[in-house]
């Protein structure tokens, strides 16, 4: 039988009419930075390695991990973890362990035995000067090294680590600074031990010798403590008592103590004390952290390590300062505490108020200053001008200083983290091999992170978050690590539940739900981070792909 | 927020397309308007039913869009019936290719009209014949192509334009019918609803019908923009909200019995699914009783298809109103 041409037509030749001529706006894959990425002081897209190890390959996250970060073992237990306060799925049910993740990555590298894969600078490449093997110098020198500079760290200490080793063994342990700094020296990092600046070395020689300086010293120095110009004559400062417990397991013998302080060396050394027996108290002029109201008067350390040091029975008088110390000689019996709070003014600034008839009396015989620490200036006298921090510019460099940069808890207006300190070691050697190599400057995303309102929750299951296991307080004793880390298992689980924000999942939504099959699919030309490629040709410009993005990552524009 | 666009050149795009890891029996190029839940749903049904089908399909808008002469968004093949004969047409295909041995699947395609109206009588003659025929109807609630005439499955109080509310009615007077009762009294061996907003569970469902020797009936419900005043890109979401408020109860038939229901985790109250729509906006005047007592009475309709067809979820369940459309990284949800 013969069909007129009226009767039929041929298979898919309406491909012949491009409906992509109807649109007034049309659909774009468009990353934009998860909120985990914007927190990180180290610079991390926790999103991207989350999304490695969903996909089953470990190896692949850790890899992309240290492209930023160097140390995750370490930084995965210490650090106060901003990333998973700005969590998107906070907002759903509970943000990711995303720290729990980077250190089982890190703990992975560490079993393993991965190295990094860094290629060993050539000997014709520029040389480099570190001073201080602490996060921020061995930081520094590892981004050099991946960019293919020559680096020699100077550090005063006889093992690499700084400011590492003043954390305990129960948060951090010892093997495992060791073994990560261990491994990072090896792609091709030269240590120079036991030389202290101002004494083994000096600026100068630095000058001469290498094409650019990155000082990382910490700040080792406890800041100057007393009570009105008096202070007790067997007075045990924080971070002596840390070093000592560092160094040889023993604390001074005292039956109890008052820490003044609310930073992490306070409550670190509180909980040694209360680990070798001592009825430990801390005074602090700032008030408990509540999770669900955090405040600008919170004490600064973790929330977590509060927590636990309250859970192990280290009593904490917040908003509390101390008044008088109580001497028999010279010989402390006691401390007089009163209550204080920040207030404002009558010129509105904050300033604190210690309320009159609340002095009480704390009997204790030790008072253990942990009120911070400063720079110990010897050898770079000349660098700081009197002034008790580094000015650097967003680079790290030292203003008036082509060639000297700084990072680390040195510099004015560091947050004191380790992570922070990697940050700055890595921005830093950004710009020192841009320098050196005559390139651009590094830029910085300042962009805003995508929100939770620009994702669709109707595609996410609620999921617990895995949780790693807590040693019992009982438990708690010398320096067992007290959080377990995950298995693989749980790892994976966990980053299963990353919502992926502002990135393509590959969950298909937009490829399955075109109603004009403009959404391709392909492993080939996909580009951006994406699976998919839009066929404008047919794309009629809907916004069901937009819509429907669980993520957030496709966006509508105007023709 | 940066954005990276590159040239995909044509070449590559013609090459994509000719390799997508999935069948589509409509191709693009088809004029359906911008978020056509139907275009959608058609193609998931070809999609899951895959190259060995014929299908007769209903006057509609699924027939126009699709066929523009002189050109076809079909890669199958494809009768146009007429808008009251779709059953019969199907059931004669189906009777030829038993003559002649072929085992080729015949699929019926109408719309709420081709099937809930005109062509029912002919519907019910096939299913009563017991052909070996997949009854597919895009239950987009009114006759869209024509205009936006209300058919027997426009939902109570909904506007078209010829129920249009005014002083002495607020919208459509009557009831949706309940369609899907209706075939399955014909004790045919499979009878189900879905929606374009659970795409695994529209697909699960055509497969289940492909496998079954004997006439079975799928009715899908597809938004439709245009007719419903939604916003193109909400499709997928005014029919989500359709299902998870209890409006259109997801469920299976076999022998005219309930075997099966997606429960709705967390019903949502009518209100999220009708303020969506411009066909329900008279609903949301505060000041007129009518319109409060309209609201009340379709509230009441969808507490009563969850209590009737036990729509109550119980927990979290992977196949509930929440969990069916859960993503997963690599696309595995949509298998």
């Amino acid at each position: 039988m013969k069909l007129t041409r009226g009767g039929f037509a041929y298979p898919g030749t309406t491909l012949g009419y491009k409906t992509g001529t109807w649109r007034i706006q049309h659909p774009e894959h468009a990353h934009w930075r998860a909120p985990c990425h914007a927190a990180c002081p180290a610079g991390e897209d926790p999103q991207a390695y989350l999304a490695a190890l969903d996909e089953g390959n470990p190896r692949d996250a850790w890899e992309i991990l240290i492209k930023v970060n160097p140390l995750p073992a370490i930084t995965g237990r210490v650090c106060p973890h901003p990333c998973e306060a700005g969590c998107n799925r906070g907002q759903y049910d509970e943000p990711l362990a995303i720290h729990s993740i980077e250190r089982h990555l890190g703990d992975e590298a560490i079993a393993h035995q991965w190295l990094y894969p860094v290629n060993k600078p050539s000997e014709k490449a520029p040389h480099v000067a570190v001073v201080g093997a602490g996060p921020a110098g061995l930081s520094a020198a590892y981004h050099l090294v991946r960019q293919g500079i020559q680096v020699t760290i100077f550090d005063e200490m006889s093992e690499p680590g700084g400011t590492l080793f003043t954390i305990p063994d129960y948060r951090l342990p010892r093997q495992v600074v060791r073994s990560e700094i261990e491994r990072l020296l090896d792609t091709g990092i030269t240590l120079q031990s036991n030389h202290k600046l101002g004494r083994n070395i000096h600026l100068q020689e630095l000058q001469q010798d290498y094409a650019a300086i990155f000082l990382g010293p910490g700040v080792m120095k406890s800041r100057e403590w007393s009570v009105d110009g008096v202070t007790p004559n067997d007075l045990h400062e924080g971070l002596h008592l840390l070093k000592r417990w560092s160094d040889v397991s023993s604390v001074p013998d005292m039956k109890s103590a008052a820490v003044i302080g609310g930073g992490n060396t306070a409550i670190d050394i509180a909980r040694i004390l209360k680990r070798n027996g001592v009825d430990t108290h801390i005074v602090i002029h700032s008030s408990l952290p509540d999770p669900k109201n955090p405040s600008e008067d919170d004490m600064r350390a973790i929330p977590r390590e509060i927590e636990q040091a309250l859970e192990e029975g280290v009593q904490i008088h917040d908003h509390h300062g101390i008044k008088r110390l109580i001497l028999r000689g010279e010989k402390l019996t006691g401390i007089e505490i009163v209550r204080m709070r920040k207030l404002r003014n009558a010129a509105g600034r904050l300033h604190r108020v210690a309320f009159e008839g609340t002095e009480s009396i704390l009997h204790v015989d030790q008072v253990i200053p942990a009120i911070g620490q400063v720079i110990e200036a010897t050898g770079m006298e000349n660098l700081l001008n009197g002034s008790s921090w580094f000015k650097v510019n967003e680079w790290g460099q030292i203003a008036g200083k082509d060639n000297i940069y700084a990072g680390g808890d040195a510099i004015e207006g560091n947050g004191g983290t380790v992570t922070e300190a990697i940050g700055n070691g890595r921005i830093a050697a950004e710009a020192i091999a841009a320098n050196l190599n005559k390139n651009e400057l590094p830029t910085f995303n300042k962009a805003e992170p995508i929100s939770f309102t620009s994702l669709n929750m109707e595609y996410f299951e609620p999921a617990p978050r895995v949780e790693e296991a807590i040693l019992p307080v009982e438990e708690r004793v010398g320096e067992a690590e007290i959080e377990s880390g995950l298995t693989g298992r749980e790892a994976a689980r966990e980053a299963n539940r990353c919502f992926a924000c502002g990135n393509c999942l590959r969950c298909d939504n937009c490829w399955t739900l075109c109603p004009d099959s403009a959404v391709l699919k392909t492993d080939e030309v996909a580009f951006d981070g994406s699976y998919y490629v839009f066929d404008y040709d047919y794309c009629k410009g809907c916004g069901l792909c937009a819509s429907e993005c669980p993520t957030g990552y496709i966006r509508m524009l105007d023709e | 927020m940066k954005t990276n666009k590159r040239a995909v050149t044509a070449d590559m795009l013609v090459h994509l397309r000719k390799n997508q890891p999935r069948f589509e029996g409509i191709e693009s190029g088809h004029r359906a308007c911008l978020g056509c839940g139907e275009a959608l749903a058609a193609r998931l049904v070809t999609e899951a039913a895959g190259p060995e089908v014929m299908i007769a399909n209903a006057t509609g808008c699924l027939e126009i869009f699709t066929t523009p002469w002189p050109e076809s968004a079909w890669r199958l093949p494809w009768m146009h019936s007429l808008f009251e004969n779709t059953g019969a047409i199907a059931a004669g295909m189906e009777a030829a290719l038993k003559a002649q041995g072929k085992p080729t699947k015949v699929l019926a395609f109408g719309g709420d009209g081709a099937t809930f109206d005109i062509g029912f009588q002919a519907l019910s003659g096939m299913l009563e014949r017991g052909h070996n025929v997949l009854y597919v109807c895009f239950d987009n609630e009114a006759y869209m192509n024509t205009g936006i005439q209300r058919s027997s499955s426009t939902p109570h109080a909904a506007m078209t334009t010829t129920s249009p509310p005014g002083s002495e009615r607020m919208g459509k007077r009557h009831l949706k019918k309940n369609i899907l009762t209706i075939v399955a009294a014909h004790q045919i061996p499979y009878a189900a609803t879905t929606s374009v907003a659970y795409a695994s569970d529209l697909r699960k469902k055509v497969r289940r019908a492909m496998e079954i020797e004997g006439p079975t009936f799928l009715q899908i419900h597809s938004p439709c923009p245009l007719g419903w005043g939604h916003d193109s890109a909400h499709s997928i979401k005014v029919a989500r909200l359709a299902v998870q408020t209890g409006l259109f109860p997801v469920i299976e038939l076999e022998r005219s019995e309930l075997i099966g229901s997606m429960p709705i985790r967390h019903p949502r109250p009518v209100t999220d699914y009708l303020k969506l729509q411009q066909r329900f906006r008279h609903l949301f005047n505060k000041d007129d009783a009518r319109a409060v007592e309209e609201l009340a009475h379709i509230q009441a309709l969808a507490d009563h298809n969850i209590k009737h067809y036990c729509l109550d979820g119980e927990g979290m369940d992977a196949l509930d109103s929440d969990g069916a459309d859960t993503v997963r990284r690599g696309g595995m949800r949509w298998a």
